[in-house]
């Protein structure tokens, strides 16, 4: 992001919107005071004034981010979005340990666009790459001591004692000597017209005497996500506003040729209008359900697209079938570029003891969060723009809308409420988000529009994981042990795939997985072929690592078995010199009861066997022990035990939950999930025919987490790649059957 | 695209037919036509152009004769015979590719003989041996329509993929002999104005025999009028068990009322049963454009075909014994019981009863009750065509559960739910699943309607 | 027609094949009731009708004239549902939230009917999806509200 280009952004919108219900979503008990209150709230030229300390220390805006209100809430503009990953409970628990604010008088919402909220250290501003609480902590943590040193400035003018004198407790400023106490709500009104002070003055707390990081802290949202009582993007109502729902062209790139009956649709009961769009009509009605039903009932006569289309977006061939596409992938020849190499691969492999081939494979996956795509576009009678809609980075959002109505930047604000869940769904991907139509169609109506994608139209409109193929050489040696590997993955990145032009540079989400492994294999190369993807591509949880992982760790198996090795003895000499990693390696052993293969007969009679896999994804570690049994033919997975090195940890139960979502979605994906394309169109447009785990398929799930003390990892995404490796590996040690591909479903282990 | 109906049977030849062949003369001369001397009538009003799109919707042209998303009436449906694929042709007024140069007697000849100008034979995927009954003012507006109501479109035919000595026509032409009820319909003056104009739709221009009269091995329909007991009897055709449409109780329309018969082909559903499979594009193109009172008397008519009540046994009732298997702890035990709840009962409720007309019971269904099962087994391996009525795609649609059900748990919910509620004890098995899941593909979440100008 | 929802009688002019999931989102703004599928997939949309979960997306107004509709709004006024939402909280159910205004209604549906459920019964009831795997949580949840350890008050 661009530093600057959001300069004059208003920061926050503090118009009485006509919502339904209360703005602030995540307002924690006691907290509902219902008025809206201008605590710190400051326009962000004047805060950026206060604070113009430049980039060096990011999240130094305090009025910017921080609000005190009279009742002794803070309220908190997260620059992190909350899509259940625990955020904005880390965030309070970070900022109220500095602050001295107990974490659960914290109300957080997600800033709006700017400059201001662009703590990270790379200075942009996105929730993803499991960056949240690794990337903001330092900020975060400072700016809680600079709006405790405010606070103590204003205690000291309101005390009339000098600000040494002064230390806090939770909430409160306190005066020993004299023993008195006052409310941070009391001096935030004086607080706010304080400079911000130098931040490199301030004194961060010693982590001995942390409170609540490091505390399994309980979420901030739990209870008003257990009631329905939180406004997701879906759910956000205001006044004057009409719905709108779409029909998109079969594939992407075609174009509305004619519509058969316009007039007809017109004059459907509840039907307001009918709008043709850049490869999708629209009905708008006063209900959603009339929209729906409108432009269902649309006939379209799709036109194909036009020639040349290709270099702007990714059209969609009528031919394509995910099955010929893969064919492909295993026998495309073509540049193979080098992502790493190490030693001397051709030697080694020639000096190998035995040499082992296989093309392993990843399938297209989607998303599938539960909350349906939607976006909320108003006009505003100055000119602005509002807009409400699921995102994982407000301001790349805001540039791209500014980019496509020519507007200024800052005439447009975005509200960004809860995700209902993410994975790497709401990153900007072209045609993959409503609210281009929905700003179309706001200014084509002059009113209001609050577009929903049906979740059919979602499955159209997805961005996929990237599929690929990956064709594996390895050596051994004498004793059975590889020493040379070769690596070629037919792919293309979910980074350079977001566009149509590749960009200078490999991707590395293309490969990581396959990259910079721990294991000591000493001649080694890790390459790409780059082959485009028909469809369009995105980022799903634990990215690059997510398919990779798969594919890596059970050629590893495979290796093993080649080699006569036993996979757990394996990796631990691969990583002898690694600690981290084997302690991590020892400890999951450990938690399920000692490493054991398989298969054996367990006490309920069933057949089972244990897989291993490994990962070091988004700065932290994980290792996992997957137990399964057949039934009827079909993988049950029994148990899973993960071990988590994440260096630190500001909330183990949101880790632990963190783990088990992870483990529930590697699990779906190694299971069940896979995008089937046939003529170009995919073949599931409903859960009806792309199942995900449900809740009898879910292992009993054991967490460990270790804290090494390293470098602060990610946490949502880190459990999830060695979740499949190791239910696939367990399932070839139970079946003697070579698992090469995902999803099991496809295989048939009846017969 | 989808497994949309092809209004064809298996076209086998029979062997027989083929070793009597019979002089040249024979198999290559044309049929007579009433229109013979009928030259010219000039510019046709438009009026009778009307009349003909209307007699188009009775004769449901377009369900074979276009493909979704494809122009009007040029052809392009593959049908799959056991022989190898066929494909319907362009029929409008092109001159070079489709009907432009035929004269009111050819395109009767082909309309009510099955031959086309040029001589060859139809296979009897075009169900001729109903239009037959059409009546010459019929056939001389539905071509008027043809000629003047359809635009010209240029589109080559598709050569069919069945192989030689198959893809001789010429021994069709002893089939028609042998088979082809010939003549138009003539009333039975023993039968109201009203009966006669049901039996002219029903035998003739609906051509409903087509799936729901069962076929011998030569397979021409076992009856072709209300004489036969085996007319509309029920059929299995294209991975479909077209039902009864006589009076029977369980697996015919002897539960449904004159009235039930008239809202189920205006609207698509009543209470008993909403369309699916084929007949939803039966539905969607054909039935719901016919005149209130036309459906009235394909109604009416229908209530007058006698039931068999040997085949179909006691008449269903409704037991609610199965509520109590369908508790938690209950249907651990039951198979098919826990997949009934997870995947059906939200639809079709625990009592099996479906949501009025909006979600059709299973319980007394007579997809339920026939011993085919195969309409039971296909709906929920693949879903079902969305049902449009006036313009507007159904507000519920059966979803496709093939990705997500085994060929045994979907062996296990049919059984279940065909031994529930008073339904017969008609168990589905795995082997039956196998076929069609491998025969058959899911169908379209988006509405498909075709095109007819 | 009428509608009887959370014991309040709401009259509505609807076509009556409407979901009852879109009548009560967008006629009576009560948006606790999810959209996930439209297609009885996922559950999102749960609520109970006469005590026992339903799937509100495939449910035509016209049949619920007449019955006691209870939505997640009420939840806490029902005391089994109380005691639900107490245990989500306790266990730390939801994460991103989105399923689990129909996990808690399924939840109060089956204890209902089963006050001690065991594992299989808590597999065979709760059938609705959630994308962010919080299904050891619910068992866990579901598990201690059979135990009797967590009540309304807690
Ligand atoms: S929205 Fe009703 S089940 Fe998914
Ligand atoms: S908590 Fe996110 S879908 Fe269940």
């Amino acid at each position: 992001m661009v530093n600057g280009l959001f300069d004059d952004a208003p920061l926050m919108q503090q118009e009485p919107v006509n919502l339904s219900r209360r703005r602030f979503m995540l307002t924690s008990a006691g907290a509902a005071t219902g008025a809206f209150v201008l605590g710190f709230g400051l326009p962000a030229r004047q805060a950026r004034a206060q604070a113009a300390q430049g980039p060096k220390y990011r999240g130094t805006q305090v009025p910017a981010l921080l609000e005190i209100r009279p009742d002794n809430t803070v309220r908190l503009q997260s620059p992190f979005i909350e899509g259940g990953q625990g955020t904005f409970t880390a965030m309070a628990q970070i900022v109220g340990e500095e602050l001295d604010a107990d974490p659960s008088t914290f109300l957080v919402e997600n800033a709006p666009a700017g400059d201001e909220y662009a703590v990270m250290d790379s200075g942009m501003r996105i929730t993803g790459g499991s960056m949240s609480v690794r990337n903001g902590y330092p900020a975060m943590r400072r700016l809680g001591a600079l709006g405790r040193e405010m606070l103590l400035q204003a205690g000291a003018q309101h005390l009339g004692v000098p600000v040494s004198e002064l230390t806090t407790q939770p909430g409160q400023v306190v005066h020993a000597a004299s023993g008195r106490m006052v409310n941070y709500g009391d001096l935030a009104h004086v607080a706010m017209d304080l400079p911000v002070p130098d931040p490199a003055s301030v004194k961060l707390r010693d982590p001995s005497q942390f409170r609540w990081i490091g505390k399994s802290v309980k979420r901030l949202d739990i209870y008003e996500k257990s009631t329905g009582k939180v406004d997701y993007a879906i759910d956000v109502r205001i006044d004057g506003m009409l719905h709108a729902a779409v029909q998109h062209a079969p594939r992407l790139g075609m174009t509305v040729g004619s519509i058969r009956n316009e007039e007809q649709v017109r004059q459907m009961k509840g039907v307001h209008s009918v709008h043709r769009l850049p490869g999708a009509v629209a009905v708008v009605a006063e209900r959603w359900w009339h929209a729906k039903r409108g432009v269902e009932a649309l006939l379209v006569n799709w036109a194909e697209a036009e020639p040349g289309a290709a270099s702007d977006i990714r059209v969609m061939p009528a031919d394509f079938s995910t099955e010929e596409f893969r064919k492909h992938l295993a026998t495309v020849s073509g540049k193979e570029e080098n992502a790493e190499t190490r030693g001397d691969v051709t030697r080694g492999l020639k000096n190998a003891h035995t040499v082992v081939e296989a093309t392993y494979f990843s399938q297209y996956v989607n998303h599938g969060q539960l909350e349906p795509p939607s976006a909320l576009a108003r006009y505003n009678p100055d000119g602005t723009l509002d807009i409400w809609l699921p995102n994982q980075a407000p301001d790349m959002f805001r540039a791209d809308m500014a980019r496509r109505t020519g507007m200024d930047a800052e005439k447009i604000t975005i509200h960004s409420p809860l995700l209902g869940g993410f994975f790497g769904r709401h990153f900007l991907y072209d045609h993959g988000s409503p609210y281009p139509q929905a700003i179309a169609l706001a200014k084509a109506t002059g009113r209001p529009i609050k577009l929903i994608w049906t979740r059919e139209e979602e499955f159209l409109r997805d961005a996929l994981r990237p599929m690929a193929a990956v064709r594996f050489r390895a050596g051994l040696d004498a004793t059975g042990r590889p020493v040379a590997l070769d690596v070629v993955s037919a792919t293309e990145g979910a980074t350079e795939g977001l566009g149509t032009k590749r960009g200078k540079d490999l991707d590395p989400t293309a490969l990581e997985g396959l990259t910079n492994k721990a294991y000591d294999i000493p001649d080694r190369r890790i390459a790409q072929l780059f082959v485009r993807n028909p469809a369009t591509l995105g980022y799903w949880r634990s990215v690059g690592n997510s398919m990779n992982d798969f594919l890596y760790e059970t050629f590893l198996d495979e290796l093993a078995d080649k080699g006569h090795q036993d996979p757990y003895e394996l990796r631990l000499h691969l990583l002898r010199d690694n600690r981290r990693l084997t302690t991590l390696l020892k400890a999951v052993a450990d938690l399920s009861g000692g490493w054991k293969r398989g298969p054996f007969t367990a006490a309920d009679g069933s057949r089972r066997a244990r897989g291993i896999g490994m990962s070091s994804p988004f700065g932290s570690e994980a290792a996992a022990i997957a137990e399964v049994s057949l039934e009827n033919g079909r993988v049950r997975v029994q148990e899973v035990w993960e071990a988590i090195d994440p260096g630190k940890v500001v909330n183990p139960a949101i880790v632990e939950a963190q783990v088990n979502g992870a483990i529930a979605l590697g699990l779906s994906q190694v299971l069940l999930e896979e995008t089937v394309y046939e003529n170009g169109m995919p073949r599931a447009r409903n859960y009806e025919g792309y199942p995900i785990l449900a809740l009898n398929q879910m292992p009993r799930v054991h967490v460990k987490i270790v804290e090494s003390g390293e470098k602060m990892g990610g946490v949502g995404e880190p459990p999830l790649p060695a979740i499949p490796p190791a239910v696939a590996n367990a399932v070839s040690t139970l079946t003697g059957r070579r698992i090469r591909s995902m999803p099991l479903s496809r295989h048939d282990f009846a017969s | 695209m989808t497994n949309r109906l092809k209004k064809i049977f298996a076209v086998v030849i029979p062997a027989s037919a083929v070793l009597a062949a019979g002089t040249a003369w024979f198999v290559t001369r044309l049929p007579a036509s009433s229109f013979e001397k009928t030259g010219s009538q000039g510019e046709p009003s438009a009026q009778l152009v009307a009349r003909g799109e209307y007699v188009s919707r009775l004769t449901d042209c377009v369900a074979c004769h276009s493909v979704p998303g494809g122009a009007a009436y040029t052809g392009g449906l593959k049908m799959v015979t056991p022989m190898g694929a066929i494909f319907a042709t362009n029929i409008t007024p092109d001159r070079e590719t489709g009907i432009g140069a035929y004269t009111l007697a050819d395109f009767d000849r082909a309309l009510r003989s099955g031959v086309a100008k040029d001589g060859h034979r139809f296979y009897p995927a075009m169900p001729y041996p109903s239009y037959a009954k059409l009546s010459d003012d019929d056939v001389k507006a539905l071509y008027a329509y043809f000629m003047k109501g359809v635009p010209a479109v240029h589109q080559e035919n598709r050569k069919s993929a069945i192989p030689w000595p198959l893809n001789m026509r010429w021994p069709l032409a002893f089939w028609n002999v042998v088979f082809a009820p010939s003549g138009v319909y003539r009333p039975d003056i023993s039968k109201d104005a009203q009966w006669n104009r049901g039996a002219y739709l029903v035998e003739g221009a609906g051509h409903c025999g087509a799936c729901h009269t069962p076929r011998s091995l030569a397979f021409h329909e076992k009856g072709t009028d209300s004489h036969s007991a085996a007319f509309v009897s029920g059929a299995l055709i294209d991975g479909w068990f077209a039902p009864s449409l006589r009076n029977d109780p369980n697996t015919g329309l002897g539960r449904w009322s004159e009235d039930d018969i008239f809202r189920f082909l205006k609207t698509g559903r009543n209470d008993h049963a909403v369309v699916f499979g084929s007949m939803t594009e039966a539905f969607n193109n054909s039935t719901q454009f016919f005149s209130d009172d036309d459906l009235r008397a394909v109604a009416h008519y229908l209530k007058s075909l006698p039931g068999n009540a040997q085949r179909d046994g006691t008449p269903w009732q409704y037991e609610p014994t199965q509520a109590k298997a369908l508790q938690p702890a209950g249907r651990q035990g039951i198979p098919g019981a826990q997949t009934y709840m997870a995947k059906c009962s939200f639809c079709h409720g625990t009592d099996g009863r479906g949501q009025g007309q909006w979600v059709p019971p299973l319980a007394g269904a007579a997809s339920s009750l026939v011993p085919d099962s195969s309409s039971s087994i296909n709906v929920t391996l693949n879903g079902s065509d969305r049902v449009v009525a006036a313009g507007v795609p159904d507000s519920y649609r059966m979803p496709s559960y093939r990705a997500q059900l085994s060929d045994g748990e979907i062996a296990d919910v049919l059984t279940f739910v065909r031994s529930s509620w008073g339904n017969r004890q008609l168990p589905v098995t795995n082997g039956d699943v196998k076929k069609l899941r491998e025969q058959t593909v899911p169908a379209s979440s988006s509405p498909v309607i075709l095109k007819i100008h | 027609m009428e509608l009887t929802i959370n014991g309040v009688v709401h009259q509505i002019d609807v076509e009556l094949d409407t979901p009852l999931l879109w009548v009560l989102r967008d006629d009576l703004g009560m948006t606790g009731t999810k959209y996930g599928c439209g297609l009885a997939q996922c559950g999102a949309c749960t609520v109970l009708i006469d005590g026992r979960a339903v799937r509100s997306c495939v449910t035509p107004v016209e049949k619920m004239a007449g019955a006691s509709i209870v939505t997640i709004e009420a939840i806490e006024r029902d005391d089994l549902g109380k005691r639900v939402v107490t245990a989500w909280v306790k266990h730390q159910v939801p994460q991103c939230g989105y399923c689990q205004s129909g996990q808690v209604m399924a939840a109060t549906s089956l204890l209902r009917q089963v006050p001690h459920p065991t594992d299989a019964d808590i597999d065979a009831a709760m059938v609705n999806l959630c994308r962010c795997g919080t299904y050891n949580a619910i068992r866990a949840a579901i598990h201690d509200l059979a135990s009797g350890s967590t009540d309304g008050g807690a």
